[in-house]
């Protein structure tokens, strides 16, 4: 395989994405920065990417007005995710190409308030900050609540909702509150909740959780649900107005306990533009005061007294205090164990997995080389099915399909995936073996199972071990898909501790420098490898 | 010992054996000599079960082989005569990921079930008797062809077969190295070994071997003692043979 991005492309899960993500900057996803580390390189790309972070923030600082170009050409384009679903934002089920969902309408007040239109831009949630970074958005309204991090680098309107988080279990169980998962579950484990990634319902379950608790993260909200239906995990806890809209999707479920936590979904534009700030809080203002708003969201369902705060809002809940959180290395020293702990999980993927994907490509190499027909045939729609796949694909399977537990579905899912690539490899090593050696094996009396074993096969290793090892490489950098079946591995680490602390710049040195650190002994053993052959045939070439 | 009756051999259309009777007695060292395209690497190949047949049978040391013998027992029956009939071939074939004695022991050691120290031990004389025994730790690449020829014929002996295939054993060397490897087959000749030889050197078919067989166009053209096929050839197509042979 040349090319890591074959197989493993991380194409989204699920759900029309007909919008193109092309605005997208080019390092905004997570498995495009951790993707190029190569050991030759890896050094280069880490200070492009350092640039990138540093002088991205810069370059957006010197723009014009936003204002002003909203008003100038009549636009206003807001960052959100159609993947994270209803009531937010989603594929309109009566029109799939066109988007809707309550804050699509909320957004399209506003900008009548305004007197502009207003453009959906598709983004991946998680990001969407990010992309406001680069220009390409001029706000960002999906559901992002407010949070002192946030608000040290980006300017927050007023709240147009306030939400409450909501906890969904398994109709008739166990769980029937917030307060039973704090309780030591009767299992000796602890209680599994899912939760959306980087959500606020992510922050919370993690910070009150306690020791009872496991928390999972999840992609998207459904993907959470659908885990508790599988009974792969306790119960979910969702922001309430996802809780709301999917309810009836998940019959199995359903809401147990009162609301827990409190916060404010607003809307996110950037630091110099405070003048957009407060048009947009004005206009809430307006629709707050003229019940629009209540109307709208009492189409949805999502109207209830907890939105009494919204009239006479004064914004004096709004405050950060104190210094803010740590930056540089000191933040780098404070998450440490986190960063470790996610190498550590990339590091058990990969070494688990390629062993068994070298196991597995051998048997299929062998069988379709010398197998009966029917085995041949057999065998080469196992190796075209899972290189004609990709990746994600097949974890989704083996996680929601299968419903095995995360660590054996991502190992089971790389392993198999790559063991096709290894096949492949391993056919071309065997079939590079001259004929004469299988004859020469033969005519010794060993059987043929005999002769593979111990003349070919041994020879054919030799062969494959340059491309193997840049196999092992390709795969030690795809185990970052498998956060998408809640495994938290560097790269999704990377993600929620650059969402979380806001420090993109730190955790993006440090990850590309864990990543090298990790790949330089493969790279090293490659070339290593490489020299060994070809001293041997230098020293032969000579002689022979 | 070896007694082959009709054989016939198809590649697709074309017939590359038209039904061969030759027999070889024990202790017989038998030329086949030819044009090329004439067969004879096809019929010693067919011998050890490396190319199937579509005709006529091979009975070697009393195992029977038919064109329509099942496959099952086929392989059943080839893995004994293979035990019984080394092969060497015209490209050596060695085991480059193995050192000279291992070459050599890989046999005995994995196939008879001898001992590491039994094989070796046999190995270093087998490699003593082909001159070689101070290339013991060498690999094979390191080796001219004459010397890997040699390892290749230590080990076809150390497998103690009844009877040897030489597929053109000297075709890949140059005169030098081919009087190294002639004069191993010579010892070996004189010692009374079964050997089935295809070969270009006729000088070595002349002197060493008792039976020759000369092939052509799929068939045995002409069997006798080698001064009656070199000196008073019956057929018109062995006269040629020879004359072009001596012209070259």
């Amino acid at each position: 395989m040349e090319d890591s991005a074959g197989p493993s492309e991380p194409d989204p899960p699920a759900g029309p994405h007909l919008d193109s993500r092309a605005f997208c900057p080019p390092t905004s996803r997570p498995s495009e920065t951790a993707r190029p580390f190569r050991l030759q390189l890896s050094f280069v790309l880490m200070l492009m990417l350092a640039a990138f972070f540093l002088v991205g923030p810069a370059l957006a600082t010197g723009r014009a007005d936003t204002l002003d170009k909203i008003r100038r050409t009549g636009v206003m384009s807001y960052g959100s995710d159609k993947e994270g679903g209803g009531p937010f934002a989603y594929p309109d089920p009566k029109s799939p190409r066109t988007v809707t969902g309550f804050e699509v309408e909320l957004l399209n007040a506003l900008a009548r308030e305004l007197g502009v239109r207003a453009e959906f831009a598709q983004g991946p949630w998680d990001r969407l900050l990010k992309v406001l970074d680069t220009g390409r958005v001029d706000m960002v309204a999906n559901g992002y609540e407010w949070t002192e991090s946030r608000a040290r680098d980006y300017l927050a309107t007023r709240p147009y909702y306030v939400y409450q988080l909501q906890l969904m279990a398994p109709r008739g169980g166990s769980i029937r509150s917030w307060a039973d998962v704090q309780r030591p579950h009767p299992g000796n484990r602890r209680w599994r909740v899912g939760v959306l990634s980087s959500s606020a319902a992510d922050n919370f379950a993690r910070e009150s959780a306690g020791a009872t608790v496991e928390v999972l993260s999840f992609d998207g909200a459904t993907d959470a649900m659908t885990a508790v239906r599988n009974g792969q995990i306790d119960a979910t806890l969702q922001d309430l107005p996802a809780a709301l809209f999917y309810r009836d999707r998940f019959p199995t479920l359903e809401l147990v306990g009162p609301p827990e936590g409190r916060g404010y979904y607003v809307i996110f534009v950037r630091r110099e533009d405070d003048a957009l700030r407060r048009e947009l809080d004005r206009a809430i203002d307006r629709l707050v005061a003229s019940g629009e708003l209540r109307q709208l969201y009492e189409r949805y369902g999502l109207w209830n007294e907890a939105q009494a705060e919204l009239s006479g809002w004064s914004g004096e809940k709004f405050v950060t205090t104190g210094p803010g959180p740590p930056r540089g290395l000191e933040l780098l020293w404070h998450y440490r164990t986190l960063l470790l702990d996610a190498a550590v999980m990339t590091i058990v993927l990969s070494v688990t997995s390629m062993p068994l994907a070298m196991a597995i490509g051998l048997v299929v190499a062998l069988g379709r080389l010398y197998g009966p027909r029917p085995v041949q045939v057999i065998l080469s729609c196992y190796v075209e099915f899972l290189r004609g796949t990709p990746l994600m694909l097949q974890l989704f399977v083996l996680f929601y399909l299968l419903k095995l537990p995360p660590m054996v579905a991502g190992i089971g899912g790389l392993a198999l995936n790559y063991s096709a690539y290894e096949a492949e490899i391993y056919r071309a090593g065997l079939q590079a073996i001259p004929a004469g050696q299988m004859e020469a094996a033969l005519a010794l009396g060993m059987s043929r199972r005999m002769a593979l074993r111990r003349v070919i096969v041994p020879q054919a290793v030799r062969i494959v071990i340059p491309p193997v090892t840049n196999d092992f490489i390709a795969l030690f950098k795809d185990t970052s898909v498998c956060s998408a079946i809640t495994l938290v591995e560097l790269t999704k680490q990377y993600s929620i501790l650059g969402n979380s602390t806001g420090g993109w710049i730190e955790f993006a040195i440090a990850t590309s420098v864990l990543y090298m650190a990790m790949s330089l002994p493969l790279s090293w053993f490659s070339r290593w490898s490489e020299r060994q052959l070809d001293a041997a045939t230098a020293k032969g070439g000579a002689l022979g | 010992m070896i007694d082959v009756v009709g054989l016939v051999k198809r590649h697709g259309p074309l017939q590359v054996l038209r039904g061969v009777t030759l027999s070889v007695a024990r202790g017989e060292v038998a030329a086949i000599i030819g044009p090329s395209g004439g067969g004879k690497s096809t019929f010693l190949r067919c011998l050890n079960g490396l190319e199937p047949f579509q005709g006529g049978a091979i009975t070697i040391d009393g195992l029977r082989l038919d064109s329509d013998t099942p496959t099952a027992t086929r392989e059943r029956l080839l893995r004994r005569i293979r035990l019984d009939v080394g092969m060497v071939f015209q490209s050596f074939n060695l085991f480059p990921h193995r050192t000279v004695l291992q070459n050599v022991t890989e046999g005995p050691v994995h196939v008879r079930g001898l001992s590491q120290d039994e094989a070796e031990a046999k190995a270093r004389q087998l490699l003593d008797r082909v001159g070689l025994a101070d290339r013991l730790g060498a690999m094979p690449r390191q080796l001219s062809g004459g010397q890997q020829q040699r390892v290749a014929i230590a080990r076809a002996l150390a497998m103690e077969p009844q009877a040897i295939l030489f597929d053109e054993p000297t075709s890949a060397l140059d005169p030098r190295m081919t009087a190294e490897v002639l004069a191993v087959m010579s010892d070996l000749a004189s010692d009374g070994l079964t050997m089935v030889v295809v070969t270009h050197a006729m000088r070595f078919a002349r002197q060493v071997a008792h039976t020759v067989h000369v092939f052509g166009d799929g068939r045995v053209i002409e069997s006798g003692s080698p001064s009656q096929i070199f000196e008073d050839p019956l057929q018109e197509a062995t006269r040629m043979l020879l004359s072009e042979v001596q012209a070259a």
